[in-house]
């Protein structure tokens, strides 16, 4: 188990989106997906257009219709891009106006269960989901319409 | 709160001006006819059936993600019977 805290990414006036960044790691989540493709010849287009989904979702809003449900029924996590890619990176929606983004990697023909590597990126995110559920009926974590408001660390 | 070291928007930054272009107005055109689709009083389900296409393609289309050809885009305007992208004169 490891611990992690909720950290600022970037923000509109349409949508917020945090990460998160474990306690001693360098970079947060979505940052170790960035170095780790942002100068791979293979993935370069992939990465070049889901960087700017992402940018597009910022100015607009993180409407559902923008992501592929990819973990439970009973959690929030959902995965992009929607169309196919040799890429896959994981958030957690919270609202049309929230989004958490995770780590990501490349999608294989097989489902993410069967990856080890991307199965543990959505693990994480359920697990943060869940706990982030739990903080908000306790009181320690406040969403409001448009942020998350909480300097609690959560055990991953 | 801690703020990453480096913002979205600084990542865009990065990215070739083209590629930045080409969602940006991927996601304008999908935006657009979802705004279509709505004042209809459509849901994805029911625009499908009246384009004879099957839901999962509405669903790209209304993504932000889709690569849409002019044929697609034709179709879609006449069936709407309004603009939906325009063309510098």
């Amino acid at each position: 188990m490891s611990e992690a805290e909720l950290i600022m990414y970037d923000q509109s006036d349409k949508c917020t989106m945090y990460t998160i960044q474990f306690t001693g790691d360098e970079d947060s989540e979505i940052e170790k997906f960035y170095n780790k493709f942002k100068d791979s010849l293979e993935y370069n287009a992939d990465f070049n257009k889901l960087i700017n989904v992402l940018l597009n979702i910022l100015d607009t809003g993180a409407f559902e219709r923008y992501f592929r449900y990819e973990g439970k029924v009973s959690d929030r996590v959902m995965a992009l891009p929607v169309l196919s890619s040799k890429l896959r990176l994981y958030c957690v929606r919270l609202s049309d106006r929230i989004l958490i983004l995770g780590n990501g990697g490349t999608k294989k023909s097989r489902p993410y269960e069967e990856d080890d590597e991307l199965r543990g990126y959505v693990l994480t995110l359920q697990k943060f989901d869940k706990l982030l559920k739990e903080g908000v009926r306790d009181g320690s974590i406040i969403v409001t319409e448009n942020t998350i408001d909480t300097d609690k660390t959560f055990e991953l | 709160m801690k703020h990453t070291k480096m913002s979205l928007r600084e990542m865009a930054a990065q990215t070739p001006a083209e590629v930045q272009q080409e969602v940006k107005m991927e996601f304008a055109v999908s935006n657009r006819i979802y705004q279509l689709m709505v004042s209809k009083g459509l849901n994805q389900k029911q625009l499908a059936i009246a384009l004879g296409k099957r839901p999962c393609e509405v669903n790209k289309w209304i993504s932000g993600q889709h690569n849409f050809t002019l044929r697609t885009i034709a179709m879609l305007t006449t069936f709407f019977g309004e603009p939906i992208i325009g063309v510098a004169e």
